[in-house]
């Protein structure tokens, strides 16, 4: 008796949302069964990859990434320089530079920035706030408008800010926006629900349902993946089928294993192997768990994760 | 699908004979669902039963046992619908195609990859030696070098000679994996022989089901399935297909655990090696062989694992144990608090944040916050003493300043005299308070305070009895009138019953009247609750270590003069308080109610009701929310169990299923309303707070999402639930369905009544 697979795809399908225009445009989602489960059904698009450009470097110390970047003096020629790595799907320019805490660059400045990284390359961009909300939702408008008709994404709107956002980014713009929950099922679903009914279009929105680096309470992560994931194919539940972006990056470089010195801890050995081994786990898991997209430092988890996704696809 | 042990049961002859063994036939028949027991244990199952059983009650995937690691076992697809229960493994490879010096470094990088993560040991469990050649004694030397790191084995051999040498000199308790269609019948003799596990590798998953069905028809059912194939994308493929295929859709041939060889797939490429492990973490290998294992790659792999394999359904909890914070030594102040997780996180962190040198003490109170653990009387100064003894502080620690949690500040008399030579000193309440505190180092002046405080002597306190108390330490109880009065009940009447919630210690304003004996807020909330229908008060007076008696006897007596013998449930982990209450109490309206034993810890509290006549509420947990409905009904029956060997009517047990909160543990709500049908299928009565069901709910959603929920637990048979009456919409629910339930006559103003 030979065996037989039961294998079919589901009744739901994540919305396919579009970044960027013309040629380097790309679509995430639409699929209608788990991630990889090519046996179900095709994978509609797969899992797209992006690398994240600083607007300053500060921090970025390991040798492999300033070697990378060695000769770049501004953000748009670190942009140049990832986006002719092969295998890169889209540019994330993180703005921490914008923080007030810190060098409290001006949102005007900053969108300058990424205007000219706009006219330097012709990838999908997507913006990273500096995670101080009011400072944010400056940010975001002036780089919402300084990128109009380029279709990016926006990182992310809040249950406390979706309003603002949410109106700037997708309504008065045209962008799509990230709708950002830290691991609540519940709370990611009612954010979507709210979003929509500031009537932002369900196909301008693309989730961040929580991030976290693994062995730091990753389980929540996953099973918030799982949870959303089943909720969207298996119940058709049209205010979770938002396809799903994980900033890897910004959360594995900043743990023990990434930033312990070889000094500190030599037992572990190369700091900056540690830092890409992080990354690549993360990733890894997080596309497996139901990530349409992730968001990369290192060109060696760019290229490890590359080939991952294209040989599971 | 593997049988629950309610399934098995309801074959069961129910005649709690205890020839097995066993106290009831419930409690064989769970056993018998867990696989610890065999069904021939009972001689009086029937034969035809005994068939249907024993194909069905084999779990969907075997457990397999190798070198003391367990794999497989697992009885869920996704964590989030019960918990991953083995954990996957690891094995670095060598081959006889490698050489001398290349086995010698593998081995020697993967034995210095031994590590502690959060308590638990991360090293390399396997060895998995391939055989590429068909030398038998260059692979027995081989193999043999492998056994001598201490690690499993894992034989990867295909040519049966080979495996025989290997077999003589590694000495059993390996995987052999070496099964192939061509020549399972030569590996599957020398894996009977040895007493090995067997693997089973095919090119396809048709020939490596067939090879299983032909393996299980020979007798081996003691297998591991290895689906590495031929791709990354054909072995993902395999190991999705063959454990749902076992576990949703009931093919029993893939039932076993796996292997991933992660070395084949990613071709010498340590980065995507990570990779793929990470991915096969998630999705379904039991067993991943590596090249080789680096820092590198150990330390987010191994904290993946530990991650994804956390059981969701237990309270996070720390260690309770002494954590010196920013260099704390034993000259350093103590601060206290509870093994909640997110607790410790936050107060370490202020900790942290403050720059001050301080030894966390860190006290187990069952995983719960500190105003919650204090309520349930796990966290008090029995509990904290304990620690102490456990932790030995006193020796390890010189400095006796102790800070507590400022939201139990009522504990400090109670503390100070259980640890004499402490100077116990109220901190904040809030921990984001402490950083500010430390550095203002305003315990200091309070501690000595209370080194003079109990420098003093402590005045020997005789027992006095019930009624010694009650004349002199119980304020005469003034009669005030409230405009309400209790309706009168017959205590045999089928109506629903309501416990009113809302004198409960937890809430500020109830707390200090407590503690002041101050009649009016007590007496307020009692005449709203009243008025709104509630049919018994719950008078809830917190732990209450220390005047417990007198402070239970003064609410009892305030409540019962003032309302026309009101009806009340005891509540209080004071056992002591609640005998005082039953002492004062007038049973006019319907018996006292002892709130309440469990399965674990409380059991006593049976005993307690049961020697006072008395109601009791039995949590259907141990100590932590029940896994399932089988669990849950063990429980259940050992405290009914217990309760009748007491003497007790079965009718004065109500059981709680434990209501759980929708936002967070959706999925299992239904779980609850069937464990409901199946204490009223017993004829038993059913109570709990309903109103968990709807926390953290918006305040317009909560009495739509609880009237709903109650309405639909009465549909199932529960008899009580512990709520808020002045909820209107709940009410009014429950006067209805008591009305469709034909435990009330209908009349036109049913809702006025």
């Amino acid at each position: 008796m030979p065996f037989i697979p039961k294998t079919k795809p589901f009744p739901g399908a994540v919305h396919a949302v579009t970044l960027g225009t013309g040629e380097k445009a790309i679509t995430l989602g639409g699929q209608n069964v788990l991630p990889f489960y090519t046996f179900d059904a095709p994978i509609e698009n797969a899992p797209k990859l992006g690398i994240e450009i600083s607007d300053s470097a500060e921090g970025w110390d390991v040798p492999g990434l300033a070697e990378f970047y060695a000769g770049c003096e501004t953000m748009a020629q670190r942009a140049q320089k990832a986006a002719a790595m092969p295998g890169v799907d889209f540019l994330c320019l993180n703005f921490a530079s914008a923080d007030p805490n810190g060098a409290n660059r001006s949102a005007e400045a900053c969108a300058a920035d990424a205007k000219a990284v706009a006219g330097a390359v012709d990838m999908p961009l997507v913006i990273m706030g500096c995670k101080n909300m009011e400072k944010d939702s400056l940010l975001f408008a002036k780089i919402s408008e300084a990128l109009q008709g380029q279709n990016i994404l926006v990182l992310s709107a809040k249950s406390e800010d979706y309003k603002t956002v949410g109106a700037t980014v997708a309504l008065a713009y045209g962008h799509k926006v990230g709708a950002e929950t830290a691991d609540d099922i519940n709370l990611a679903k009612q954010l979507n629900i709210m979003l929509k009914g500031l009537s932002v279009k369900p196909e301008s929105i693309v989730m961040n349902i929580g991030t976290a680096a693994v062995g730091y309470g990753y389980e929540y992560v996953a099973s918030t993946l799982d949870r959303v994931r089943a909720a969207a194919l298996a119940q058709a539940d049209a205010d979770l089928q938002m396809p799903i972006i994980a900033p890897v990056s910004t959360d594995t470089w900043a743990v023990k294993e990434s930033t312990a010195s070889e000094e500190d801890v030599p037992a572990w050995g190369s700091r900056e192997e540690r830092g890409i081994h992080m990354e690549i786990s993360t990733a890894a898991a997080d596309l497996v768990g139901g990530a349409d997209a992730v968001i990369l430092r290192h060109p060696a988890a760019v290229e490890a994760i590359r080939k991952f996704i294209d040989q599971l696809v | 699908m593997a049988l629950k042990g309610l399934d098995i049961f309801k074959l069961s002859p129910k005649k709690n004979c205890k020839e097995c063994g066993l106290p009831t036939c419930m409690a064989f028949c769970m056993k018998v669902a867990q696989g610890s027991v065999s069904i021939d244990k009972c001689p009086y199952f029937s034969e035809e039963a005994k068939a249907m059983l024993s194909e069905s009650t084999a779990p969907a995937m075997k457990t397999v046992t190798v070198g003391g690691h367990k794999l497989g076992g697992e009885t869920v697809l996704f964590r989030h619908e019960k918990t991953l229960v083995s954990k996957n493994l690891y094995a670095v490879s060598v081959s006889t195609d490698m050489s001398e010096a290349a086995v010698d470094a593998a081995l020697a990088q993967m034995a210095a990859i031994d590590y502690v993560r959060i308590g638990e040991r991360m090293h390399v469990e396997f060895v998995q030696v391939a055989n590429t050649q068909s030398d038998p004694a260059a692979y027995a030397a081989l193999v043999k070098k492998a056994a001598a790191t201490g690690r499993s084995l894992i034989l990867e051999c295909w040519d049966a000679s080979c495996a025989k040498a290997a077999l003589e000199v590694c000495g059993g308790d390996v995987i052999l994996d070496g099964a192939t269609p061509e020549n399972w019948e030569a590996m599957n003799a020398l894996a009977k022989e040895a007493g090995v596990v067997l693997g089973v590798w095919a090119e396809n998953l048709s020939d490596l089901y067939d090879t299983v069905k032909k393996l299980e028809a020979a007798g081996n059912k003691n297998l591991v399935l290895d689906v590495t194939g031929a791709t990354p994308k054909q072995t993902f493929a395999n190991a999705v297909l063959v454990r749902r295929g076992a576990l949703r859709d009931g093919e029993r041939s893939f039932g076993y655990p796996s292997i991933v060889n992660i070395a084949k797939i990613s071709g010498g490429d340590d980065r995507l090696a990570t990779a793929y492990a990470s991915a096969f973490t998630e999705k379904y290998g039991s067993i991943l062989v590596m090249r080789n294992m680096s820092y590198a790659q150990a330390l987010p792999l191994y904290g993946l694992r530990q991650n994804i394999y956390t059981d969701p359904q237990k309270p996070m909890k720390v260690e309770s144990k002494i954590y010196p914070i920013n260099g704390a030594d034993e000259n350093s102040p103590c601060a206290l608090t509870v093994d909640f997780a997110l607790t410790y996180f936050l107060v370490s962190g202020e900790l942290e944040r403050s720059g001050q040198p301080v030894n966390l003490i860190i006290t187990d109170a069952s995983g719960m916050s500190v105003l919650t653990a204090w309520a349930a009387g796990k966290l008090s100064s029995g509990s904290i003493k304990q620690t102490f003894e456990q932790l030995d502080v006193e020796n390890k620690i010189k400095n006796r300043t102790l800070i507590i949690p400022g939201k139990v500040a009522v504990m400090k008399g109670e503390i100070q005299e259980k640890l004499p030579g402490w100077n116990v000193v109220v901190g904040p309440a809030e921990a984001v308070q402490l950083p500010k505190y430390l550095k203002d180092k305003e315990y200091e002046a309070a501690a000595s305070v209370a080194a003079a405080a109990a420098a003093a002597p402590a005045q020997e306190q005789p027992e006095l009895t019930f009624r010694q108390l009650l004349e002199t330490r119980v304020p005469k109880i003034e009669i005030v009138d409230m405009g309400v009065t209790y309706r009168g009940r017959n205590p045999e009447s089928k109506a629903f019953v309501t416990i009113g919630e809302r004198i409960h210690c937890i809430a500020p304003a109830i707390r200090k009247a407590m503690d002041e004996r101050d009649p009016a807020p007590i007496l307020k909330r009692a005449a709203e609750q009243i008025a709104a229908g509630a049919t018994y008060l719950d008078v809830n007076i917190g732990p209450a270590e220390k005047d417990g008696p007198e402070r239970m006897m003064w609410a009892v007596k305030l409540l019962q003069e003032n309302f026309n013998n009101v009806p009340l449930v005891l509540d209080t982990a004071n056992k002591k308080a609640i005998e005082a209450g039953i002492h004062v109490y007038n049973r006019t309206n319907g018996k006292p109610v002892v709130n309440s034993a469990d399965a674990g810890s409380r059991l006593s509290f049976i005993d307690l009701a049961a020697a006072n006549d008395a109601i009791c509420i039995a949590l259907c947990s141990a100590d932590g929310i029940a896994k399932d409905n089988d669990e849950r009904m063990m429980h259940c029956e050992n405290m009914l169990e217990h309760g009748l060997r007491l003497g007790m009517q079965a009718d004065d047990l109500w059981f709680d299923p434990l209501f759980l909160v929708v936002k967070g543990m959706q999925e299992k709500q239904l779980e609850i309303l069937e464990a409901i049908k199946m204490f009223s299928d017993k004829g038993l009565k059913s109570t709990g707070g309903l109103s968990n069901n709807s926390n953290g709910a918006p305040k317009h959603v909560r009495p739509v999402m609880d009237s709903a929920l109650l309405a639909m637990a009465m549909m199932q048979g529960l008899t009580s639930a512990i709520i808020n009456p002045n909820d209107r919409r709940m009410m009014e629910t429950i006067k209805a369905c008591d009305i469709i339930k034909n435990n009330v006559l209908y009349s036109d103003s049913f809702l006025e009544l």
